[in-house]
């Protein structure tokens, strides 16, 4: 057995056989062994109408498309947008959120009259950039602005839903793995090797 | 009250199980002595519960956004720390259920674990020793008072911590900075070779060492070496840092001379005013509510500074009014915590061709160069701080506001962006007596136990300092070769709260003279010489160094003057 199998594997285990002993002290939440739990977009999300869903399908793969790798649709970031939505996002945040998608369909019915996941590639593109120019005075787009885990609560909808498909994607299994470079247990740490120009950056849950 | 006394035969108890509780029991145990560890988190078991260790980000809770409502409510001081998120949560302390006094005006952060092992799990485990300008500085400069102990005094117990705890650094030769006993360092990225070369021509002052880090580069005490996986506050099963859980703690468990208590709240020390000694510990178990009380010979309290101290002066008794070992009137002034601030953010354009493989749990540090071995000219502040600089390849992360859609945006997101060199700094504090803890004249805590109220703020040194660290930090950076720095020279200070560099001490300090002082040259109580205590609260000064191996070393020394004053019949 691997070093890093043999890692992963006593920690799940020691999880399995002690965990009835530590139950008395731990929440229900706190027992959780988070490397042997469910990925977190494994869940049921029931905020969204099956139209809101795939508007807000189409919107993440505009901005995140599959290319000869994996898009924002095959890593699951409409789910994990709608179970933030659910979720995380407060009033303020879910009040902004609900009233763009509002927006957004009925424009695109105004304007074109289909729904945005029936337009073109072009054209979605074109409707997102002018969405974003719109607000492009926002301090969303202020340089270092959303560095860290937060959210800015007036953040405008386009920006809630760029910055959430970014992030969705990136820390996603699919994200994280197919088109980041992943290596859990690196078992050195080389300090000074080449980049290519095409290779991508490691999976970025190193330091968190 | 319904109290049970346990009759017990303990030489020593020690009150707190982290980074100094678990240096006592070690010691004290290994010495022959029985130890009993009371620590007023839960009982947790190294390996089993780090239940966030190697978790991707795809299995955390929202990915990795952090639940800020939950946090607001339960966690408002705590979760102002790097190493507070959801795959660390359950070992932090709850803030609505451990409440403290802040004076509005002159907030303080009191940051806490909430399990055995304390925050030594938690730490982010730089490892420096102090120097004899450190130990020298009050006595020159007439702030505080002198240390009744000197760099030699400590040298060896240095030597002896770090032989057990495993310490990886660079050897430089810097009166400023002692060298230790060290494994081999890490290693530095591109970016880094580039920027030390380029210092070592344009800023010769100024010296670029690779951090010394209480990380194994090798195996080490039967603990394995670092696997790199990078988050190690989530805790490491493989002991690769140290902590009391992973290295003390079994090593007193070893002697079959341990006893530990977990859920054991310390409410207050007995003082027996015949024989001068502290004779027992009142305890209250958090999950029961239960009152005990342990009788020992030695007590030693290793609760962290504001912790140990709260507890002091909750023991007062008709024979120490002001709270226990507080004839001097001392007990919970001259709080310190360092001055942290960002000497500046450059953005460098150097070795994009050139990357890593493995998370370096570890950063490059300048030390101190400022008022080296005596008082720089233009210096308008005395002491000196150092920079612990974080090298970030920008990736996605940084840059999710970058504008445009589609597969362009996709591609240079996946991509490593420039380089960004953060200088994060920690400056020397003086000793103020105004800055201090008490007890809450009308506030208790859930145990009935009076809540701690803190009061502090930075002094002009400290907003002197900041400058400097600001001024000197471009200068660096323009010698490293940064294109730009992000920090503006020209604003005014940004103070953090005290407390926020999670380096609190004073409070009990030590000195010679007992009107002015806690503690003697020992850690041993004045008042009373059966009580030590080793945390930070015996700090006399607070040099800029992370404090935690010097709390190691003097607790380790303490220890053996305990067990030899207890052979003698001194206590």
């Amino acid at each position: 057995m691997k070093r890093r199998e043999f890692l992963e594997c006593t920690a799940i285990l020691f999880t399995g056989a002690t965990a009835s002993q530590l139950g008395f002290s731990l929440s229900e939440e706190q027992r959780v062994y988070l490397a042997a739990a469910p990925s977190y977009i494994e869940q049921k999300a029931r905020y969204l109408t099956p139209q809101q869903r795939a508007t807000l399908a189409a919107m993440t793969e505009t901005i995140i498309p599959r290319t000869e790798t994996p898009g924002a649709i095959d890593a699951g970031v409409p789910r994990y947008i709608e179970l933030m939505a659910q979720q995380w996002m407060n009033d303020e945040e879910r009040a902004i959120f609900d009233n763009g998608l509002t927006a957004l369909m009925n424009e695109m019915q105004a304007e074109f009259g289909k729904p945005f996941e029936q337009l073109d590639e072009m054209t979605r593109g074109a409707v997102l950039q002018r969405m974003e120019d719109a607000v492009s005075d926002h301090p969303w787009f202020s340089p270092g602005s959303i560095m860290g885990e937060g959210f800015i609560s007036d953040t405008p909808f386009i920006c809630q839903v760029k910055e959430l498909t970014v992030f969705g994607f990136f820390t996603s299994e699919v994200g994280g793995t197919e088109v980041l470079r992943y290596d859990p247990m690196p078992m050195q740490f080389e300090s000074d090797i080449p980049l290519g120009a095409e290779e991508s950056s490691w999976s970025a849950g190193g330091f968190r | 009250m319904n109290e049970t006394a346990v009759a017990t035969d303990f030489d020593a108890i020690v009150t707190g199980s982290g980074i100094t509780g678990g240096w006592a029991a070690k010691e004290l145990t290994e010495k022959g002595l029985k130890v009993l560890v009371l620590e007023r988190g839960r009982e947790i078991t190294h390996g089993v519960d780090y239940l966030g260790e190697h978790a991707p980000d795809w299995k955390l809770p929202y990915q990795g956004k952090k639940p800020r409502e939950l946090y607001q409510a339960d966690y408002p001081v705590q979760s102002g720390s790097y190493a507070f998120n959801e795959a660390t949560r359950h070992l932090w302390n709850n803030d609505r259920l451990n409440p403290y006094h802040q004076d509005p005006d002159k907030p303080f952060n009191w940051m806490r674990a909430d399990v055995v092992g304390g925050r030594s799990i938690l730490w982010a485990r730089q490892s420096y020793r102090w120097c004899e300008q450190d130990f020298n500085a009050n006595r020159d400069d007439g702030h505080g008072i002198p240390w009744p102990i000197g760099y030699r005094d400590l040298a060896p117990w240095y030597d002896y911590v770090e032989d057990f705890i495993g310490v990886s650094g660079q050897a430089e030769g810097l009166p400023q900075l002692p060298d230790g006993k060290f494994l081999p360092p890490m290693g530095m990225l591109a970016l880094e070779k580039t920027i030390k070369q380029r210092l070592a021509r344009n800023a010769p002052d100024v010296t670029l060492t690779m951090g010394r880090t209480a990380t194994l580069t090798q195996e080490h005490q039967g603990r394995a070496a670092c696997h790199y996986c990078g988050p190690c506050h989530r805790g490491c099963s493989t002991g690769s840092y140290f902590s009391s859980l992973s290295s003390t703690l079994p090593a007193a468990r070893k002697t079959g001379n341990l006893t530990l208590v977990a859920n054991a709240v310390v409410e207050k020390l007995a003082y027996d005013p015949v024989s001068g000694r502290v004779a027992a510990v009142h305890v209250i178990d958090s999950e029961t509510r239960k009152r005990r009380r342990y009788t020992g010979k030695l007590f030693f309290l290793c609760a962290g500074a504001v912790a140990s101290t709260q507890i002091l002066l909750n023991s007062s008794s008709a024979a120490f009014p002001r709270g226990l070992a507080n004839s001097s009137g001392v007990l919970g002034h001259y709080l310190m915590d360092h001055y942290s601030a960002f000497g500046g953010v450059g953005l460098f354009m150097d070795n994009l061709d050139r990357y890593f493989h493995g998370n370096r749990p570890n950063n490059t540090y300048i030390p101190r160069f400022r008022n080296v071995g005596g008082q720089d000219e233009d210096a308008d502040f005395v002491r000196g701080y150092g920079y612990q600089n974080v090298p970030v390849r920008s990736d996605w992360f940084f840059t999710m506001n970058s504008r445009g859609f589609g597969a362009e945006l996709k591609n240079r997101l996946r991509k490593p962006g420039p380089w960004m060199w953060m200088m994060g700094a920690f400056g020397e504090c003086l000793p103020y007596r105004d800055n201090r803890i008490s007890l809450h004249p009308g506030k208790v805590d859930r145990f009935g136990i009076p809540q701690v109220s803190a009061s502090f703020q930075w002094g002009d040194n400290e907003r002197a300092i900041d400058r400097d660290m600001r001024k000197q930090g471009d200068r660096i950076l323009k010698a490293a070769g940064a294109v730009m720095n992000f920090s503006n020279l020209s604003a005014e200070p940004a103070e953090q709260p005290g407390g926020s560099a999670i380096h609190e001490m004073g409070t009990a300090r030590m000195g010679d003279d007992p009107t002015q002082s806690v503690l003697n040259a020992h850690n041993q109580a004045h008042d009373a010489p059966n009580l030590y205590v080793t945390d930070g609260s015996a700090m006399t000064s607070s040099s800029c160094v992370n404090p935690s191996l010097t709390y190691m070393a003097l607790t380790a020394r303490a220890c053996n003057h305990a067990v030899k004053q207890l052979a003698q019949g001194w206590v």
